[in-house]
């Protein structure tokens, strides 16, 4: 494998991610400090900064990049770097911004100068990689931070350049509005030289810029307003919106992704007579260019993802203006889930009275004929995962949930109530879990546990843990310490600089005073298990801490460690796990559920088989048959054992 | 079916998490950009790569743009019915893929099948090969399987070729068209760990492309 030169070749055309080529853009923009809290669609961005800077060890002297212990401290950071004159950007996805908007609302009064400022937005529309989805554009219009909405690569990069101008020029916070799509899909970028950013900015106090109380709060919303109006008006001359031309009385008037679905859907339909306005900037909009595109028109159909926002806005302009066109899109478009070519080119052919596409009447038709007999195949933990082996006891000890709630929340363990363990009853955000857990426990007598995993424990949960404390909540808090964060990835964030300088949420969990505390191993599921039912038996505040690394880490670290022995000459203890005399009990298939455990059929007989490849010998399905049927063979017994490491 | 200059080019790559469906996909694309075509775009599914779940991609690339703008990719995602070309590397995903399939499609399926958990908890069933094929048979004639995870185990005594393998049995059916198969060694060459392992799988799936699809037609 070569060096990756896309990031710091002078110039060409190459091939980008639309983060790839957002990161690339920051290079050319002389960007000097990154801050962010892992999250998709927007993970990717650091990642990419990190082999960068790891390839290209010169741009270390100016360029920083950190993993944030969440988005409002990324957000406040970047604003900390602008201060000094620099320039900052925040990327997080789209839930990540109710988080980050605390410190926004005020940044965004404050203004980014004397440096410049760019939050780069991830959104999700059909969640492929979120727990909901939300039309966070309208934060845009409540905030005013002017929003730019890339379609291609391309955009990503030229924009995202742009994006810092602007936060210069008016000294406002910029967005760089992304979604899943245009993050994740790959197309040609031209290059152009890149900036050095600066090593080094400067402070200088300015009390009624920097300290929004009154007075300055409402002379700063003042001059907030003095700021975007000025962009407003500027707006045609920065060319990111753009006019298709067409004589049809209907036109449309769309951004983004939505753009690519609605030019092949017009095209489908032999639709090209159709005028499109395709805007990259969303927010703020100038009256003027859209009165001049709407004023000869009979219809407008505005085409976006989720909330009507444009269409709210281009309703109020054309009202303002007196113009007799009907504004409309909402009354065609679900305001839920992603769209498509096809779901676009449907609802179309409606509006434009023309004859359904054959070709995808058929598809869609012939798909929903056979669509039920395809197996399920959700995301799941992984072979050997210790969170799983957790959900077993806690199932277990619990006697499948009788009687009691458990309160899930974000991280690999997001994925508890999938089926077949089915083992969380409630999602909302980010510690969301603990902290429902503590008004629960407070109107039912059923058992309440909460989980957490230890990222999310730093970002936002230790303020529940200490609610918990005060009030001794009579909870139960699990909290996977896998020393990961596993679920965005395996960032090298900063929970990796905490281990390596030996924090513990042990000492964490007795400083805050928690009453009942124990440490527990999610591969001894069946002394977990007794320690989960004395703590259900026991009143008040219990947290148990499982400590169990990541299995896919601790798989990669153990395997990589055989490795390097074996090149050395040594010879190494193997364990090998294998079933026989299975009674189809379904102990590990169902409340288990190891993806490493797979039904067969071996002479016409059912039974359960043990996939060498996937099983990382943590030895829970040994433990929990009830029937013995999973056998140990150790192969080279009395040669080096490679035990997984203790985190 | 013949390819002019300005036609768009649709391939959907389906598989499981690990399966290494995006590598592929940058393949194809890197080994697309080698021949000088204008416009690429596809979707990557990122986030959940090593949570067995369902992935996918699509891939899009023309080799010359049309004069009229509207008639050139605009969208990384295809539309219903609209691709040319499925390579999966396990069986039942072309099917929850199916919805971008019309009679134009022809796929190319890795016949070993990785069922999920539910299908192990004996909760779900997962259809017989047969199934799948006379589902996807109505669709066109060109439905073509090879077990690619037994060649790479064979072969290679691991299951990492599987995408490369299956990437050289879809090159037979000529919907790659206007990439040459040295293209894709230069980029194997330029992004792929065990470069030559991974060229010797392409050629061990174009062969078996020619024994299988070659005669089928």
């Amino acid at each position: 494998m070569e060096k990756d030169f896309r990031f710091v070749r002078a110039k060409g055309k190459v091939l980008m991610l639309g983060n790839e080529a957002l990161v690339r853009g920051c290079l050319e923009a002389g960007v000097s400090y990154v801050s962010q809290y892992p999250g998709t669609p927007t993970s990717d961005i650091g990642e990419y900064f990190h082999q960068v800077l790891n390839q290209n060890s010169e741009m270390k002297e100016y360029l920083i990049h950190q993993w944030a212990v969440n988005e409002a401290v990324a957000t406040s950071a970047c604003a900390g770097a602008a201060w000094t004159g620099c320039r900052s950007l925040n990327p997080m996805k789209h839930v990540g911004l109710n988080v980050a908007s605390d410190a926004l609302s005020v940044i965004a009064l404050n203004g980014p100068n004397p440096g410049g400022m760019v939050i780069s937005v991830g959104s999700d529309p059909g969640s492929l990689g979120s727990h909901q989805e939300q039309n966070e554009r309208f934060y845009a219009w409540m905030l005013h931070i002017p929003t730019i909405e890339p379609h291609t690569p391309q955009e990503c990069k030229d924009w995202i350049k742009i994006a810092f101008n602007l936060s210069e020029q008016y000294d406002l916070i910029i967005n760089l509005r992304t979604s899943t799509r245009s993050a994740h899909s790959r197309g040609f970028v031209e290059l152009e030289p890149l900036q050095k950013g600066k090593a080094k900015g400067e402070f200088v106090r300015n009390i009624p810029k920097f300290n929004s109380l009154p007075p300055h709060a409402i002379n700063n919303h003042i001059r907030l307003y003095e700021r975007i109006e000025k962009l407003r008006l500027d707006i045609p001359k920065l060319k990111l919106n753009k006019e298709f031309p067409g004589d049809n009385k209907i036109g449309v008037i769309t951004s983004g992704i939505p753009f690519g679905y609605t030019v092949e859907a017009l095209n489908q339909l032999n639709l090209n007579n159709v005028p499109i306005l395709k805007l990259g900037m969303i927010y703020p909009l100038n009256d003027r260019e859209i009165v001049h595109f709407i004023q000869n028109l009979e219809k407008v159909i505005i085409i976006e993802e989720l909330e009507p926002f444009l269409e709210s806005k281009i309703a109020e302009i054309a009202h303002n203006n007196k113009l007799n066109v009907e504004i409309t899109g909402q009354k065609y478009f679900p305001k839920y889930n992603e769209y498509s070519s096809g779901l676009i080119t449907t609802r179309l052919a409606e509006i434009f009275e023309k004859k359904p596409n054959e070709t995808i009447n058929r598809a869609i038709e012939y798909f929903n004929s056979y669509k039920e007999i395809i197996p399920s195949r959700f995301p799941t933990f992984c072979a050997g995962c210790p969170e799983r082996a957790t959900l077993y006891s806690i199932l277990k000890a619990t006697n499948h949930l009788e009687n009691s709630v458990i309160c899930g929340d974000i991280g690999c363990y997001v994925m508890s109530f999938f089926p077949p363990q089915q083992c969380s009853d409630l999602i909302i955000c980010m510690s969301g879990g603990l902290s429902a857990a503590i008004g629960m426990s407070e109107k039912t007598d059923q058992k309440i546990l909460a989980m957490i995993g230890d990222s999310t424990f730093f970002h936002t949960g230790m303020a529940p843990l200490a609610e918990a404390v005060g009030y001794n909540s009579n909870i139960l808090l699990i909290i996977f310490e896998n020393s990961w964060t596993a679920m965005t990835g395996h960032q090298n964030d900063v929970l990796r600089y905490l281990i390596n300088q030996g924090f513990s949420i042990e000492r964490i969990c007795k400083a805050i005073g928690v009453p009942w505390l124990k440490i527990e191993d999610s591969y001894k599921p069946k002394r977990l298990t007794k320690t989960i039912e004395e703590a259900l038996r026991t009143k008040g505040l219990k947290v148990i801490i499982v400590k169990r690394e990541c299995g896919l880490q601790a798989h990669r670290w153990r395997t990589s460690q055989i490795r390097e022995l074996k090149a050395k000459g040594e010879k190494i203890q193997e364990t090998i796990y294998h079933i026989t005399g299975c009674q189809l009990c379904h102990e590990c298939s169902r409340i288990l559920s190891c993806p490493a455990i797979r039904r067969v059929e071996v002479d016409g007989i059912e039974t359960m088989q043990i996939d060498e490849d996937r099983c990382i010998r943590c030895g829970v399905c040994y433990e929990i048959c009830p029937n013995k049927a999973i056998h140990k063979s150790i192969i080279n017994a009395f040669e080096t054992e490679v035990p997984f490491r203790e985190i | 079916m013949k390819f002019n200059d300005t036609d768009i080019v649709n391939v959907v790559i389906a598989g499981t998490a690990g399966q290494g469906v995006i590598t592929l996909k940058r393949l194809i694309e890197f080994a697309a950009q080698r021949t000088g075509a204008e416009r690429i775009l596809g979707a990557e599914h990122h986030g959940l790569a090593q949570r067995e779940g369902a992935i996918t991609s699509h891939t899009r690339y023309q080799r010359k743009l049309s004069e009229n703008e509207r008639k050139n990719i605009q969208s990384p995602l295809i539309s219903y019915g609209d691709a040319d070309l499925y390579i999966c590397m396990e069986p039942v995903e072309a099917l929850r893929q199916g919805i971008f399939a019309s009679k134009k499609t022809t796929f190319t399926l890795n016949s070993h099948t990785i069922p999920g958990v539910m299908i192990t908890a004996a909760l779900e069933e997962y259809p017989s090969l047969k199934r799948i094929e006379e589902i996807l048979m109505k669709y066109s004639e060109e439905v073509y399987f090879l077990n690619a995870t037994e060649l790479s185990l064979n072969y290679f005594n691991s299951n990492q070729y599987i995408n490369i393998m299956m990437l050289g049995f879809a090159i037979i059916t000529e919907k790659l068209p206007f990439i040459e198969i040295k293209f894709y060694e230069e980029v194997i060459k330029q992004w792929l760990r065990d470069p030559d392992k991974n060229i010797k799988a392409l050629h061990i799936g174009i062969e078996e492309g020619k024994r299988i699809i070659k005669t089928l037609k």
